[in-house]
């Protein structure tokens, strides 16, 4: 947007005049070589129709975007027009070879330069013809790329295994497949003043709040950046608020969790070139479900849910609940587990504390270079956290047992967790409650809770507090908040996200109820 | 703005270093206390306390160390301990995890009121230790014996009241708030439970001797020591233990015995409910209780044919006039000899007739040995255990 505010009346005028597509087909032709210089990528294939006779055409493309195969048969076909053509006179133009081929390929006309480069580099094949002021455009992109797989980030035991892939079409394909609905809107925006990168909406008409798909759609269009090359790029520069560590947005991999959300009166917002799909809003207990809950017996799923929960608050809570109650509230351990505790401190030259930084960090590198590591190497990474970790620290009596098991616990608890920014993000909490404990004790502790629980409150996603359904309380949705309700208790959608079609049955939709509670949430 | 969030941020950051951490103690800096034991001298007190040495406990690294260490010191008065004690130990004293506090007999006998007044300011101390008299042994001695299997003999000591409580009638656990409130309380008083060490051969000081089982001195405890307000009067035997706490309604579970002829007869006890009743006996306040008994039988050493409901209600009557005279040798103790109200027959009179008690509170020990008591025991055996008529029981045709 800047960069038009700068523009003067003058530089519209010769944009204008450069925009437009030259009568003469060899200026044309002229001017993309000058812009595509040094790219000799770009292939410029002249031929007359008419056997040979006539005017001049050019098929221009991109050699790397293109698919051979589509290319030939493309020239085929051509041929196969030269001969076709029964009246050697019949001038054949745009419109001609437009309808010739929109017949069986997707082809589309164009008369502005700007759109004939975009058109160049998604992947299409161009044709001009002298003295003709369009173009047309024939899509002959190449679908090289990963086919479907199972998501590596979200595994699950039951449920469907087809996970997203880098390329846009077959995303919302797979979204399409489970929705077979006409109110299933598609809408596609371009983001990335260099990448022009494809980025589509997708919401279910009614079910999703007008509002909120307006404001997503409104903040995407204000994106100013050169490129785009993962949905995190829209996430943060489309978050509420910027400086939350707390993810805002739920991205995905799994196609069925989207169809869920979209269902819900959720927006998904997908990016091309990135297999994670962004759903909103995203509410603080979203990220402790999984969509596995849904296919599980209802009371299995609850259970789950609390143990999530449980090990969401022990990631969180273990290593500072440690130090605070070992450096300042001896008199609440039990008498045994004291004894016990400082008969392994013993000889531990580290004040608690210290020990528990160097351990969490230790944990922290690992896990890092873990993931980093090319795989062939990875077992050498858990054969020496493993030594280094476990036994020889406490073995050569630097690191306590004790506390061996406290990291333990917190990294068993924060893999619980099945949203990887959400476990990032408590990680980050959890170390700042640590400092806290190490100075405060149980205080400090409540005091970085109360900030912790206060920033919580403050957030939000797409318009949405973040801790709904619990602050603001909204009764109806606890069917599907820590417990999940069976499904046919299930009867209306979140209040807050979805729209004027609240109810998932048949029933009467209770819109003056939901309207009104909706109004007391804002 | 800049300025100002320069200002913020270094504020946290001196929150963060240069207050906070004031109470914070490392667990290997603190000396814990598990024991306490108080002896008189002529000037105040000898203050003993059992400390562990936490390394000779670690499993791993088994050394011949002992896991406790008994400092002592001679102060004034109680509040001067800890600071006394900090000129011997290395560690800081805690004493939030103390089990058990051991009086000597003449410490008890001069009264324990302020002691209990340090006992029960200090906020250190948690509330759930008990507290002990020494008998026929200095305070000092008892904290110095080391116990078997559970290697720190304060916990030891403190398990081994806690679970005879619950599983043999003379044993009687008061907790720092039972005791303060019942010296307080008009016309009730504390009972202690004794503690002394059982006479065998060698004293374990040093962990070499307790690889020989057997061998050496033990803790047991034995006796309840009743208090006049904070001083001790005198001690109940172990009948008299017994009856007290059935009168008191401290029994959860016991073994008792009869001789029904030369047959030995054993019951476990149960269920035991007592209940007090305060009545009026001619314009004088009398005391009414009633014990209700359930049993199971566990032994019957001969011929004894338990099975018949005739043998039964025998059985009934011979345990409930076992109980009762534990009772009654316990109330006449009580008040003909000791002239104290243990029982907290008075505060039942002060609760049901506040006005009479008004009148008799002054020389309540007085009316408390004229006071007219009526004891009912009731026994019900509900199961005969596994067997029902005794292994070897000749038929008779």
């Amino acid at each position: 947007m800047k960069f038009f505010k700068k523009t003067t009346v003058k530089d519209k005028k010769t944009r204008e005049a450069d925009s437009v597509i030259s009568k003469d087909i060899n200026k044309n032709i002229t001017r993309l070589k000058e812009d595509f210089a040094h790219d000799s990528d770009l292939v410029v294939h002249y031929f007359k129709l008419e056997n040979n006779r006539g005017l001049i055409c050019a098929n221009i493309y991109i050699k790397s975007l293109v698919d051979r195969s589509t290319i030939n048969s493309l020239s085929i076909e051509l041929e196969k027009l030269k001969c076709d053509c029964p009246d050697r006179k019949s001038v054949i133009n745009i419109d001609g070879l437009m309808d010739y081929f929109s017949g069986v390929r997707e082809a589309k006309e164009g008369l502005d330069y700007e759109t004939l480069c975009t058109d160049l580099l998604s992947g299409n094949t161009v044709f001009l013809i002298d003295g003709c002021e369009k173009y047309l455009a024939v899509s002959a992109g190449s679908d090289e790329g990963r086919s479907v797989e199972e998501p590596s980030s979200q595994t699950v035991i039951k449920g469907p295994k087809d996970g997203f892939t880098e390329k846009i079409n077959s995303n919302i394909l797979l979204i399409r497949k489970r929705i077979k609905s006409k109110d299933l809107k598609v809408e596609y925006l371009c983001a990335g003043s260099i990448t022009r990168t494809t980025i589509s909406l997708m919401y279910i008409h009614k079910i999703a709040q007008d509002e909120i798909v307006q404001e997503i759609r409104t903040r995407l269009n204000k994106i100013e950046i050169d490129g785009v090359l993962e949905s995190g790029y829209i996430e943060e520069l489309i978050k509420d608020d910027r400086y939350s560590v707390f993810p805002t947005f739920l991205s995905s991999e799994k196609p069925d969790s989207v169809a869920g959300a979209l269902l819900e009166g959720r927006v998904a917002i997908l990016v091309d070139g990135t297999p994670y799909v962004l759903t909103a809003p995203a509410l603080m207990i979203e990220f402790l479900q999984s969509s596995e809950d849904y296919y599980h017996h209802y009371i299995i799923s609850s259970m789950m849910r609390f143990l999530r929960l449980l090990a969401f608050f022990l990631t969180l809570l273990v290593p500072a609940t440690y130090i605070a109650l070992t450096l300042f509230h001896q008199e609440i351990i039990p008498t045994p587990l004291l004894i016990s505790i400082a008969a392994q401190r013993e000889g531990v030259p580290f004040p608690a504390l210290m020990e528990a930084l160097l351990m969490e960090i230790t944990f922290e590198i690992l896990r890092e270079a873990g993931i980093r590591m090319p795989r062939a190497i990875g077992s050498a990474v858990s054969i020496v956290g493993a030594l280094v970790l476990g036994q020889a620290a406490v073995e050569a009596g630097i690191i306590s047992a004790a506390m061996v098991i406290v990291v333990s616990i917190t990294a068993i608890s924060s893999f619980a967790v099945p949203n990887y920014e959400m476990s990032n993000a408590i990680r980050l909490v959890r170390f700042i409650l640590m400092l806290m404990a190490g100075v405060f004790g149980l205080y400090g502790i409540l005091m970085g809770l109360i900030v912790l629980i206060l920033h919580l409150c403050k957030i939000k996603s797409v318009t949405v507090p973040y801790l709904t359904p619990i602050a603001p309380k909204v009764k109806r949705e606890s069917q599907d908040t820590l417990f999940r309700f069976p499904l046919w208790k299930m009867k209306y959608r979140p209040i807050g996200i979805s729209g004027t079609d609240a109810a998932r049955t048949g029933e009467s939709n209770p819109v003056n109820s939901s309207q009104k509670e909706k109004q007391e949430l804002r | 703005m800049k300025l100002r969030r320069f200002l913020f941020i270094f504020t946290v950051l001196q929150i963060l270093f240069f207050t906070g951490c004031w109470s914070s103690h490392e667990v290997n800096t603190l000396g814990i206390t598990v024991c306490i034991g108080i002896d008189k001298t002529e000037n105040g007190y000898l203050v003993s306390k059992q400390i562990i040495n936490p390394r000779a406990i670690a499993s791993d690294k088994a050394t011949m160390e002992s896991p406790i260490v008994v400092y002592t010191t001679e102060v004034n008065n109680m509040a001067e301990v800890s600071s006394r004690f900090m000129t011997q130990v290395s560690r800081k004293i805690n004493d939030s995890h103390l089990r058990l506090v051991v009086f000597s007999e003449a410490v008890a006998k001069e009264g324990i009121q302020n002691v209990l007044d340090y006992f029960a300011r200090n906020h250190e101390f948690r509330t759930d230790y008990y507290f002990v008299v020494a008998r026929n042994a200095t305070a000092k001695e008892i904290l110095g014996i080391l116990t078997p299997i559970e290697t720190i003999p304060g916990v030891d000591m403190y398990n081994s009241l806690n679970m005879s409580e619950k599983e043999w009638a003379p044993i009687k656990t008061i907790r720092i708030i039972e005791l303060v409130s019942s010296i307080m309380a008009d016309g009730k008083n504390p009972v202690l439970m004794g503690i002394e060490i059982s006479q065998n051969k060698t004293s374990p000081k040093s962990t070499e001797v307790l690889k020989q089982s057997g061998e050496y001195k033990l803790l047991k405890y034995s006796n309840l020591g009743v208090l006049s307000n904070d001083k001790l009067v005198g001690w109940l035997d172990e009948d008299e233990s017994k009856g007290y706490n059935y009168i008191t309604g401290n029994v959860k579970s016991t073994v008792e015995h009869v001789y029904f002829d030369e047959v030995k007869i054993t019951s476990m006890t149960t269920k035991v409910k007592s209940s007090t009743r305060v009545y009026l006996l001619e314009n004088k306040p009398a005391i009414e209780v009633k014990i209700k008994i359930r049993q199971n039988i566990r032994s019957v050493e001969g011929s004894f044919d338990i099975i018949s409901e005739e043998n039964k209600q025998i059985l009934n009557e011979m345990f409930a006039g076992k109980v009762k005279s534990s009772c009654e040798k316990a109330l006449n103790k009580m008040q003909k000899e000791l002239r104290t109200d243990v029982f907290g027959f008075g505060e039942a009179i002060h609760r049901k007739y506040p006005k009479i008690w008004k009148k008799i509170k002054d020389d309540w020990n007085d009316k408390f040995s004229n006071l007219p008591v009526n004891i009912t025991v009731e026994v019900e055996t509900k199961q005969l255990g596994e067997i029902t008529k005794p292994l070897f029981m000749k038929e008779e045709e």
